[in-house]
């Protein structure tokens, strides 16, 4: 139980950097750090203590491979959230070296032109 | 042949295809994305032509069955969806073949609107829910990118308030998706839908408010709003108006509704959020509107205003209420689009889409002020148009079920809306200008996809005659009232 | 003047680089078999290259490996992920792992999942490498006057 807590401490974590920080960069670290908050949870909802790799080969059994094989479902799908993130890192980074082009500074408060 | 996967394979291989061949083309691509989305277009209507009398397509990626297997469905609800995303999108795309000309780099423009459609027309056919996860991220990275194409200051900031955003909404439905898994075992949504009816409530309420906060923030209700108006203003218009036209409808009105209507059942909490949020984006929308100076976040607010409409429809559930907000998402999503493609042709030609700037357009531009007013009179419900009988629709349905405070709101939100319409036709379109008067229309390439669109903006009243709605609203209607995924047999193959 | 980084780091980069490359491909290659796979094998050999960048400077990267390589083979690693799914209509299905499963535990073993595979490899690690250096073509110049932002690299 008290690893969902500590996944539900990185969550937070990240969404303080995301909503009180002010400086894009920061916010980008946030963002990441929520990503992984989430994929770690993926990662211990498929886990099980002591398991082993599903791979059901003729040496081991088959209730053995039902008690110890861990489910790859979780693994698959995060690399998947990996991917996103990778491409939400890259696009996010891209577009605060282009805004520091434009606005000569990283701190969202004077990246204000927009209002209404 | 497999016809449910075509939508999805015909966007991505053009997406790649397209950069390979054409790499510096900007012209080329172009014809290749009108081309691809024709074909787009010709399987929705084969789809359509299988599904509208009535049942569904299912098949399963690979030849694995359920509980491997990558399922893919196609009823009458996503048909009708996919008919109008294509559609919308071919005469967009058309639009921009003269529209992007100011633009550098348009071969890479075509390449990402071909993957949001990807995006979006995978969202319509999948039937398990990390399938869906992952083309709405196709689809949204893509429109991030849409957003801040021009690489103004403005688009980038616009850009990255909107990436942080759905960023925070894919992190929701992430989250949701993790409780799922880890309650049920399952992504499939036959599946889960299933087997969520026997979890505890409290789980389910978090697992629910976390779906409408994740969908409800790409679906900009008021809440979740305040990036709507930023991205969709800044962007170049063929941007905006698939963003606004179809996008926000995809990637939310039709996964709200899902989730909500099909998968939970029609639960009388759901549905009471959805009534909140609907009327409090409708007043909110609607008096932001009134405020703005600049056309194009004009037009982005009223969009909040009248995707409330669609939240209210299928908040109140019942026939007259999903017909209701299935109608008002067509006329929408044609007179939305014509409208930012018709404030993008003002700016082409004035260079401002600041209303105060603009004087007389009519004077200058009389065919371009005549699809903006068809635009404008289309969303805010002039009678013979579709919207009008949408609204009224939902009206009486809010009143039928004897919500009669929403009934109000509703009719209040739409004269309201005729009246910032009207008062920005009067300053903007018809006021007077000194001086000589020379015509300065934009080029017909760019004015015949908008009389189009324009055509059927004036066709979509039509839907409600009985025989047209029989064959191509009902199914759908019939799949949002009485279809949940819990009670498709595990064995259904069809094909 | 010259570029890059230290000898030091120059000759040491390029004595590990065929190391890195030879651990990207068989990452590719075994991923059906092992951890590893398209995306783990793809990481590595942009890795590779972001490596040469890093110690020898762009120039020296795009000439081994040009730009207009790197974005062909983007889209060509995608297209060729979706031509083998659509090959799979051969098999009736989306997909369809329509070629002869071999013997278990070799390289041969899993039909389409290896071409699959090398395909994501293909397109992960152009697109990935090509990410990095467009991410490098801006600096921060310091002059005089404060800071300056200067896109180097118009080869556009």
């Amino acid at each position: 139980m008290i690893i969902y807590l500590l996944v539900v401490l990185i969550f937070f974590i990240g969404l303080y950097g995301i909503v009180a920080k002010k400086n894009i960069i920061k916010i980008i670290v946030g963002i990441n750090i929520v990503g992984y908050a989430i994929n770690l949870l993926f990662i211990v909802l498929g886990y099980k203590w002591e398991g082993m790799a599903p791979v059901l080969t003729r040496e081991v059994e088959v209730s053995e491979f039902y008690r110890r094989a861990v489910d790859p479902l979780p693994q698959a799908l995060v690399l998947t959230s990996i991917v996103i993130d990778l491409a939400f890192l890259a696009f996010l980074s891209a577009l605060a070296i282009r805004l520091y082009e434009k606005y000569a500074t990283f701190d969202m408060d004077k990246i204000r032109r927009l209002r209404g | 042949m497999n016809l449910i996967v075509m939508p999805v394979v015909i966007y991505l291989g053009a997406s790649f295809l397209v950069p390979l061949l054409f790499r510096r083309d900007g012209e080329k691509a172009c014809l290749a994305a009108c081309l691809f989305t024709i074909l787009g277009l010709a399987v929705s209507v084969l789809l359509a032509v299988r599904v509208f009398p009535g049942g569904r397509l299912i098949t399963y990626a690979g030849g694995w069955e359920n509980p491997m297997g990558i399922a893919l469905m196609a009823d009458g609800l996503s048909v009708l969806f996919l008919l109008v995303t294509n559609l919308v999108s071919l005469l967009v795309l058309l639009f921009s073949a003269t529209y992007m000309k100011r633009y550098t780099g348009t071969v890479n423009f075509y390449v990402l609107v071909l993957l949001m459609l990807a995006g979006m027309n995978g969202v319509l056919v999948s039937m398990d829910i990390w399938n869906i996860f992952v083309f709405f991220e196709i689809a949204s990275l893509a429109s991030f990118v849409l957003v801040a194409f021009g690489l103004g200051a403005e688009e980038m900031e616009a850009s990255l308030r909107y990436t942080v955003m759905g960023f925070l909404s894919s992190v929701f439905i992430l989250f949701a998706m993790a409780m799922i898994y880890g309650l049920t075992g399952t992504l499939n949504i036959p599946d889960f839908a299933r087997e969520v009816s026997c979890l505890p409530q409290s789980h389910l309420w978090f697992i629910v408010s976390l779906f409408i906060a994740g969908f409800g923030l790409k679906m900009a209700l008021v809440p979740f709003h305040s990036w709507l108006p930023d991205a969709h203003s800044t962007a170049p218009a063929p941007v905006s108006a698939l963003l606004s036209g179809i996008f926000v409808k995809v990637i939310g009105f039709y996964c709200v509704m899902r989730i909500s209507l099909n998968v939970f059942g029609h639960v009388a909490q759901v549905k009471t959020v959805l009534l909140l949020l609907g009327s409090l984006s409708m007043v909110v929308g609607g008096v932001m509107a009134y405020g703005q100076k600049n056309i194009k976040r004009m037009f982005a607010y009223s969009t909040i205003s009248q995707l409330g409409y669609c939240a209210i429809g299928i908040g109140i559930g019942g026939y007259l209420g999903c017909l209701g907000a299935l109608m008002h998402f067509i006329g929408h999503a044609f007179s939305k689009s014509l409208l930012f493609l018709s404030a993008g042709a003002v700016e082409y030609m004035e260079g401002t889409s600041e209303s105060e700037d603009l004087r007389g357009i009519n004077d200058r531009m009389p065919f371009t002020t005549l699809v903006s007013n068809l635009g404008m009179f289309g969303i805010a419900g002039v009678p013979p148009l579709g919207n009008f009988w949408s609204k009224l629709i939902i009206i009486l349905a809010a009143v039928g079920a004897g919500y009669t405070g929403i009934a109000l709101l509703c009719i209040l939100v739409a004269v309201l809306t005729l009246s910032y319409f009207l008062r920005l036709l009067r300053t903007a379109y018809y006021s007077r200008t000194e001086g000589k008067k020379e015509k300065r229309e934009v080029p017909v390439s760019m004015l015949a996809p908008m009389f189009a669109l324009g055509a059927v903006v004036l066709l979509t009243g039509l839907l409600l005659l009985p025989p047209v709605r029989s064959i191509i609203l009902d199914g759908a209607v019939r799949v949002m009232k009485d279809f949940s995924y819990r009670d498709l047999s595990v064995s259904v193959i069809a094909e | 003047m010259e570029k890059g980084m230290s000898e030091i780091v120059k000759g040491v980069s390029k004595m590990v680089f065929p190391f890195i490359m030879l651990f990207g491909t068989s990452l590719v290659l075994y991923g059906h078999l092992s951890p590893g796979g398209g995306f783990s094998g793809g990481v590595v050999l942009a890795g590779g290259f972001v490596l040469l960048l890093l110690a020898f400077g762009k120039e020296h990267v795009f000439d081994i490996f040009p730009r207009r390589v790197a974005e062909a083979l983007d889209s060509l690693g995608a297209a060729g992920f979706l031509a083998i799914a659509v090959l799979g209509f051969a098999g009736g299905h989306f997909f369809y792992n329509f070629l002869d499963k071999g013997r278990l535990f070799h390289l041969w073993s899993a039909g389409t999942m290896v071409f699959c595979n090398i395909m994501i490899g293909i397109k992960i690690g152009s697109a990935l490498f090509l990410a990095i250096s467009m991410l490098s073509m801006s600096r921060l110049v310091h002059t005089k006057d404060g800071v300056e932002y200067r896109q180097s690299g118009e080869d556009e």
